[in-house]
């Protein structure tokens, strides 16, 4: 990581974290039943709704990650984010409509309760319980670790630290977000959510505004980066740089899976009116495609640069976002930016350890057909065991957890997007087809996943497949695969009673649904 | 009719999307760009399908498959031929179609169209009727 330690970037860095600190004191006093902790009393507004989904679902990875691929990979790697313009759309269609309706005819605080409640099966469930978990610890551990590796660029620790440097680093930024978490549940959450969803939005846009101008024009940049040996026009070539597969690979995964992340769901469950939903696409959309700017932007500028002879080929390409921002904006942007990217990192943490100890308090035990006694005591104690695991292991297990980090995307989508996406719309989808594949799902993407990354075990064979193809798109195509095949086979047998409320839920703007 | 093509397609797609990763083909990472494009709008028609139609959204749904898939295969033509082919908007065309026509465009419809559908096929004055007798408080929520 570039030295980020300047006097703007650790004033703004300290400024930010003031004010996150100081919303998780506020929300504390607001956060008085398990109601307000997993699901924030469901008394939020359509803003405050759609910017939490945006933070929630764009991590670091979107600030830092996204152009150092592009500076990879070329535009092809804009695959991964381009679906977040009809994305919003989907979801709403999809599953928050119903997501929404379902909370308010029965206790649901989670995706896990969604699928009891849409199967009556607590296999189902339990299955769902297990996959959000796995996937909490991955994408969790993966946020702790870079927001230890931030914290730590910004205010030079390793200097004064040494060799412990990372771990004060990380245990820092733990404290802090589970300061908030823990106190304020979801109300700290969403409100932190915001505040960081608007610092993103701005960053992206005052970036995007710094890279056009740094870069002479959008014209001016691609014709530089397709002239330049370097780059070459491949580098701009959407399906040429990279395997189609994989390019569409990208899309596949990212549009599709985005309808089975449940910390992006578990927003749904929190508006206070249904109808509030009618422009939640809108925000979703715009808010969403508005920090992208700021992937394309570093990332057809940074090529440029480099091609134009400005700036010096980069050896990592995860250093593009901070050489720009340190050597071609203002101070004061770079601050908020890197601001920008703690926030991101934190609030995609933050909703991580709620939805973690919901399935860990609420989820599993359901599935044994138990209940924990006082949810709001042992969800905060849920959140603390929570963040401080996943943030051993991330640190004793560092290429381990990044390896978990990359698939919990997948992993989420391969285990619950046919459940629910077609689940909720169709009712003949029967239990032992949402639980077969939501095993399928889960259990093809770990180990599609391990045997594509893992260097531990060298007689382990590699994927059985054309090169190019992502493991996490085979798992998603397997699962949707089984649910179909097992529905076919089962749609004869006795289904089990869902309750008149929950059908009326699943024919909502269908007259005839069945 | 629609509803039902939706679910065979994705029902079609899924296996054969695996099919085409395990055995080696000409065509088949066109084909697998082509199922890719239909998946989104398949499930969007699960969802807003009522028997027969798309209610009401059948327009949007088609343009919107047709706007995936022409942009698709357009890119996957365009292989290659970044200096050959126009430049619009400041890139090359196969880049002005990933980002105008899959990127700019959809953000453009999709949200205002569910927006102004909403209250005649999402949540219909009829379903929030129906949605009272339903409606439970907290306590009474099973």
């Amino acid at each position: 990581m570039s030295n980020l330690a300047q006097p703007a970037v650790i004033w703004t860095a300290l400024i930010y974290l003031a004010v996150v600190v100081a919303i998780g004191f506020w929300a504390a006093r607001r956060t008085r039943s398990p109601k307000d902790f997993f699901i924030a009393g469901q008394s939020i507004g359509l803003i405050v709704t759609g910017l939490a989904v945006t933070s929630a679902a764009f991590s670091g990875f979107i600030f830092m990650g996204g152009p150092g691929m592009a500076y990879r990979m070329g535009l092809a790697s804009l695959f991964i984010v381009i679906p977040s313009s009809f994305t919003a759309g989907m979801l709403c269609w999809v599953v928050a409509k119903r997501l929404r309706l379902l909370a308010e005819v029965r206790e649901i605080f989670t995706v896990p309760d969604v699928i009891f409640c849409r199967y009556r099966s607590r296999r189902a469930s339990g299955l769902a319980a297990v996959a959000v978990l796995v996937g909490t610890i991955g994408y969790l551990g993966a946020q702790l670790k870079a927001l230890g590796i931030l914290i730590e660029a910004i205010f030079g620790t390793r200097e004064v630290l040494g060799g412990w440097s990372l771990a004060a680093a990380m245990a820092v930024g733990l404290v802090i977000v589970v300061f908030y978490a823990t106190a304020g549940g979801m109300v700290a959450g969403v409100y932190t959510d915001l505040f960081q969803g608007a610092l993103m939005v701005g960053a992206a846009i005052a970036v995007f505004y710094y890279a056009l101008r740094v870069g002479g024009g959008l014209e001016q940049m691609t014709r530089s980066i397709a002239e330049s040996q370097r780059f070459g026009p491949s580098h701009l070539d959407p399906m040429g740089s990279i395997p189609v597969f994989t390019a569409m690979g990208f899309f596949f995964v990212f549009a599709v899976g985005s309808l089975g992340q449940p910390h992006m769901l578990h927003k749904f469950f929190m508006i206070d009116d249904p109808r509030k939903l009618k422009w939640m696409p809108m925000v979703i959309g715009v808010s969403q495609t508005l920090c992208v700017l700021i992937w394309l932007g570093i990332g057809l500028a940074v090529p440029a640069l480099v091609a134009g002879g400005r700036m010096a080929p980069l050896d990592n390409p995860d250093q593009a976002s901070p050489l720009f921002l340190l050597g071609f904006t203002p101070a004061i942007l770079a601050g908020l930016v890197f601001a920008g990217i703690l926030a991101a990192i934190m609030s995609t943490a933050d909703s991580f350890l709620n939805i973690g100890a919901a399935a860990l308090v609420r989820d599993l035990p359901k599935a044994f057909g138990r209940k924990v006694g006082d949810e709001l005591a042992w969800g905060r104690l849920a959140v603390v065991a929570i963040a401080v695991s996943a943030a051993v292991f991330a640190y004793v297990y560092g290429d381990l957890i990044a390896l978990l980090g990359t698939f919990a995307f997948g992993t989420f989508g391969a285990a619950l997007v046919p459940a629910l996406a077609v689940g909720l719309n169709w009712h003949r989808v029967t239990a032992a087809a949402a639980t077969a594949s939501i095993a399928t799902g889960m259990g093809v993407n770990l180990v599609l996943e391990f045997l594509a990354k893992q260097t531990f075990i060298s007689c382990l064979p590699g994927l059985p497949f054309q090169s190019g193809i992502l493991p996490s798109a085979v798992s998603l195509a397997a699962s949707f695969t089984v649910l179909f095949l097992v529905t076919w086979f089962t749609w004869n047998r006795r289904q089990p009673d869902l309750g008149e409320d929950v059908d009326f839920v699943m024919s909502v703007g269908k007259s005839t649904s069945k | 009719m629609a509803r039902r093509i939706c679910l065979l397609f994705l029902a079609v797609a899924s296996p054969l999307i695996l099919i085409l990763f395990v055995i080696p083909w000409t065509y088949s990472d066109v084909v697998f760009a082509i199922l890719v494009m239909g998946y989104p709008v398949a499930l969007v028609g699960v969802a807003v399908g009522r028997g027969d139609s798309l209610s009401g959204l059948g327009v949007v749904a088609l343009f919107l498959f047709a706007l995936l898939e022409v942009s698709a295969l357009a890119m996957y033509v365009l292989r290659g031929f970044v200096m050959e082919a126009p430049w619009v908007g400041g890139l090359p065309f196969a880049a002005a179609i990933q980002l105008y026509g899959l990127w700019l465009i959809p953000l453009l419809v999709v949200p205002l169209a569910y927006a102004l559908t909403f209250d005649r096929f999402e949540m219909t004055q009829e379903d929030l009727g129906r949605l009272q007798r339903f409606k439970k408080t907290p306590e009474e929520r099973p």
